[in-house]
């Protein structure tokens, strides 16, 4: 429509604070998550250095406990979900053809309300002590807020209080995001571009965004009932007033269990298509994946008491569940012999994607394995609250999910950043990240079985337990090196030119249609797609770019705003007023969040447009 | 630019442009995800409706006339957003805002008589602070109060908008989006007054 | 496909205005259940299982008029409002049925 506009643009940080184009989204949220993934990662070095050898006083009591609740915690929360973010925002648009997702503005602060959450919760190691509950936050330990049964939180009475309030921020964040994304896929894909021709990247995107926005609402209804207790003396899961605790359990493992689900999805799709991209062959059997991922993530809804087994519910319950956990191994089942038969067969290049994602391959088998023996319950009393667990989950969390997303980042780093990755780097950073991690985790399953509990802070000698540890230490430091050299890739990576071809990968879906970087508008002209592997079709039939679906005409363009930041921060202020009960505070930040939504409601911003000449000229240009 | 010539606007303008149907589709998902919500707080409040040591029952507490005045007075001001909705559809920018009007009025009712019932069982000794019951009720019913509250809030607000920019395509989807979450909000109190009052009066 | 999001994209069809009957209509739908469900707990001198059961199907007969002619979910390109209403009701009915059967004392 012609009414012009001066476009808003801005310049360094402001383009960054205000930016609601989801490529710049993407990247904010892998820069986030990627350093989240540290804090995290050092959390993890101090626990294996307080257990490397039994006895140890370096990390003890509650100061121990901290550090656990927080690795959990901010690895789940703060890194893993933010960098399948990243991946979602970078990509999902461009697998469908899109310009943007469907809500450029609430994409921007999904990603802030996580940023500021996250922050909330690590500040708490600066103001007396972080959460030291657990990532799981049991009640009645999570509802201790007075002095005198705190002697076993050694007096960090507020820890949990910055679980409570910087979890709930960063939720609503998640939540939105996937409503976000299932808006644009549902709405906004290329003509041509049918639900049986999404790539699997982009199937298991919107599987996880449907699982997001059923699955969060649990644990924002579990954690305001936390906080109600703790803030203002409700009685949810006080025994002494009719409150139970097994509910806490309930409501958190509903969500909890989906969860899991809306972590490993992603990487199934991540391997799906690297896997074919590298063995030259279309994805085997493409229907019974997608059909299988719906299952998993409808499944996913019907197993969560297989996390408590143990609390007494009876063995109907406990029966019901274990069938339905052993269930969902076979569509898992299905993916794996799906990619396997995609490799088999194909012209293989071992790129360091590839490497990751072949390499995802057997550790998720196994991590998958000790998952069905979990779910016996009567074997899983003798699991239960063991390194066993322990063992299980990170190989199913880093074995499957990390190796996935770091397959995901050499993949995609060309078309995010117009840079490859160093190949020869990668290589080292695999080696010694999969060696590492292996030896950290893999003995961990017989320290549990030998009978090492979780959350404990040292073990005594003479139980055969310190071997394990031990090995299990250096793992961890052959892991921290191997993410080193990661971040060493990175920053040569950074410092180079941005030579990156549209298509390094001869690729098959329509990202790689377009050039590296991706354009400001992704697409000249929206791409009409004619089968699955939409891109792979125009390159079989011996065109060198895809059909467009429309003219050349003025591309719409969403403005940026600093809404989005304002109202995160109005809740990160509030949310300090609540742990601290300063309602003043509180109502500063909930008036600076709700002003801010009134100016978005009030003013309605069209955007602005790119107009056919520009077009000619930006080419690759980001 | 949208058009502000309002009498050729299309039959259904709040889907009339992707804008618009993005909008729609994402407020359905939202009170998708608003039913897990609320249906948490159903399950919290149905696992500890009896857990009253100390403080009255619901049984003692509930008093079904008032609930049913307010339930009458929402369901009515879901009614009155409906014929905002069909004036909107006859592009009669005066009666929509009419409508709206009427409806946040029953709103505000509905609220009123609602703290006043909440005054009232604080004096008779069932506060928040009171029993696990007492808790997760006025949690569930305070948490739906809440939704009115910026609904009421919200309609206003558009109202004022109606007034200022007129019924486009662009401030169409506001005006349906808010009426699906006004209908919501009666849904929820439909099991509200169900599962708390009525099962409530029925006893233990 | 436009760019420009602000433009119509659908013509004006030939559209039936809505009939304002079978709004009223869902209204005294909506009324008399209530009552009904009201007059039950009052002065019916029922099984309190009964009754339980009786009052939440009215609940949901209600919600499933005001569902359907209120919020136009029965018209066309409302499937996935109603996947995801569905699955809601599900995810939340599970929530239910634990809340009922597997929170012990």
């Amino acid at each position: 429509m012609a009414h012009s506009h001066t476009a808003k643009r801005y310049s360094g940080l402001m383009d960054w604070l205000t930016t609601v184009d989801h490529k710049k989204i993407g990247i904010l949220y892998l820069i986030a998550g990627g350093f989240f993934f540290l804090v995290g990662g050092l959390e993890a070095i101090l626990i294996r250095i307080q257990l490397a050898y039994p006895d140890q006083h370096i990390f003890i009591g509650d100061t121990f406990n901290q550090l656990t609740t927080m690795h959990g915690t901010t690895m789940i929360f703060f890194a893993a979900m933010p960098v399948i973010f990243a991946f979602m925002n970078a990509v999902v648009p461009l697998q469908i053809g899109a310009r943007d997702v469907a809500f450029p503005f609430v994409n921007a602060l999904g990603f802030w309300l996580f940023f500021l959450g996250g922050v909330l919760m690590n500040t708490s190691w600066f103001l007396g002590g972080a959460p030291d509950a657990g990532w799981t936050g049991y009640a009645p330990l999570s509802t201790i807020t007075d002095a005198s049964s705190a002697t076993t939180l050694q007096h960090n009475i507020m820890g949990t209080d910055f679980y409570v309030l910087g979890l709930q921020i960063a939720g609503i964040g998640t939540l939105i995001g996937g409503i976000n994304f299932l808006v644009t896929i549902i709405n906004m894909r290329a003509p041509g571009l049918t639900y049986m021709r999404l790539p699997m990247f982009t199937w298991t995107a919107f599987i996880t965004s449907g699982l997001i926005v059923l699955a969060f609402p649990a644990i924002t209804v579990a954690l305001v009932e936390l906080m109600f207790d703790r803030i203002f003396g409700g009685a949810f899961f006080d025994a002494a007033r009719g409150g139970n605790n097994v509910l806490w359990e309930h409501l958190f493992w509903i969500f909890g269990h989906p969860e899991v689900y809306i972590l490993i999805l992603p990487a199934f799709g991540i391997i799906s298509e690297i896997v074919s991209t590298f063995s030259k062959k279309r994805l085997f059997g493409y229907s019974s994946m997608v059909f299988a991922t719906v299952l998993i993530g409808f499944l996913g809804f019907m197993v969560w008491v297989h996390h408590m087994f143990t609390t007494g519910l009876g063995p109907v319950a406990n029966s019901i569940f274990s069938i339905a956990t052993m269930a969902i191994a076979v569509p898992t089942g299905v993916k794996i012999f799906n990619w396997l038969f995609t490799l088999w067969g194909g012209q293989i290049r071992f790129t360091t994607a590839n490497v990751f994602a072949t390499a995802f391959i057997p550790t998720f088998v196994m991590g998958g394995t000790t998952g069905v023996m979990l779910a016996i319950p009567d074997a899983d009393f003798q699991y239960h609250d063991t390194y066993f667990v322990v063992a299980h989950f990170h190989y199913v969390i880093v074995g499957g999910l990390v190796l996935g997303l770091f397959a995901g980042m050499y993949y995609w780093w060309p078309k995010m950043f117009g840079r490859m990755l160093s190949e020869t780097l990668g290589k080292i950073h695999f080696w010694f990240f999969f060696i590492g991690f292996h030896l950290t985790f893999f003995p961990q399953h017989f320290l549990g079985l030998m009978g090492m509990p979780r959350r404990v802070f040292t073990y005594q000698p003479g139980h055969d337990l310190e071997m394990g540890n031990l090995i299990s230490t250096v793992g961890a430091f052959l892991m921290g090196i191997g993410t080193i050299v990661f971040l060493i890739n990175i920053i040569s990576t950074w410092a180079k030119p941005k030579t990156a071809v549209a298509d390094p990968w001869d690729g098959r879906s329509l990202e790689w249609a377009i050039p590296s970087p991706a354009p400001e508008y992704n697409f000249k002209q929206t791409p009409l797609v004619r089968g699955l592997d939409a891109l792979w079709k125009e390159k079989m039939a011996g065109n060198k770019e895809m059909i467009p679906a429309e003219p050349i005409g003025s591309i719409h363009m969403p403005s940026p705003s600093i809404l989005p930041l304002t109202m995160s921060l109005g809740l990160f202020i509030a949310g300090f007023g609540f742990m601290y009960e300063h309602y003043i505070v509180v109502g500063i930040g909930m008036a600076v969040t709700l002003i801010s939504m009134f100016l978005r409601s009030v003013y309605d911003d069209h955007g602005w447009h790119i107009e056919p000449e520009e077009l000619e000229d930006k080419g690759g240009r980001a | 630019m949208s058009t502000h010539q309002t009498g050729v606007l299309p039959a259904h303008p709040e889907t009339a442009t992707l804008e618009g149907k993005n909008k729609v589709l994402g407020f359905w998902l939202f009170l998708g995800a608003e039913v897990v919500l609320f249906g948490c707080l159903f399950a919290t409040y149905i696992a500890l409706r009896n857990s009253v040591p100390d403080g009255p029952t619901a049984e003692e507490l509930f008093k079904l006339n008032t609930v049913a005045w307010s339930t009458f007075v929402l369901l009515t001001s879901s009614l009155t957003s409906v014929f905002a909705i069909m004036a909107m559809h006859k592009q009669k920018l005066g009666q929509l805002l009419f409508w709206l009007l009427i409806t946040v009025l029953f709103g505000l009712t509905f609220l009123g008589m609602e703290i006043y019932e909440f005054t009232e069982y604080v004096h008779e000794g069932h506060k928040f602070v009171t029993s696990a019951f007492s808790t997760s009720f006025y949690t569930l019913v305070g948490f739906h109060g809440a939704h009115v509250a910026f609904g009421i809030c919200w309609i206003t607000l558009l109202i004022l908008q109606g007034l200022k920019k007129g019924l486009t395509v662009v401030t169409a989807p506001k005006f349906y989006v808010a009426a699906l979450y006004w209908h919501f909000i009666d849904l929820v109190w439909v099991f509200i007054f169900t599962v708390v009052y009525l099962m409530g009066k029925v006893g233990h | 496909m436009s760019n420009n999001s602000h433009e119509a994209t659908t013509p004006s069809k030939r559209h039936k205005p809505e009939s304002p009957t079978n709004h009223y209509l869902s209204y005294i739908i909506s009324i008399v259940l209530t009552m009904l469900a009201f007059a039950v707990v009052l002065y019916g001198d029922l099984d309190r299982s009964f009754i339980f059961i009786f009052i939440v199907t009215l609940a949901l007969v209600q919600a499933v008029i005001q569902l359907f002619f209120w919020m136009h979910a029965k018209e066309r390109g409302h499937l996935f409002p109603l996947i995801f209403l569905a699955g809601g009701a599900f995810v939340a009915l599970t929530g239910v049925i634990t809340a009922v059967y597997w929170v012990w004392w």
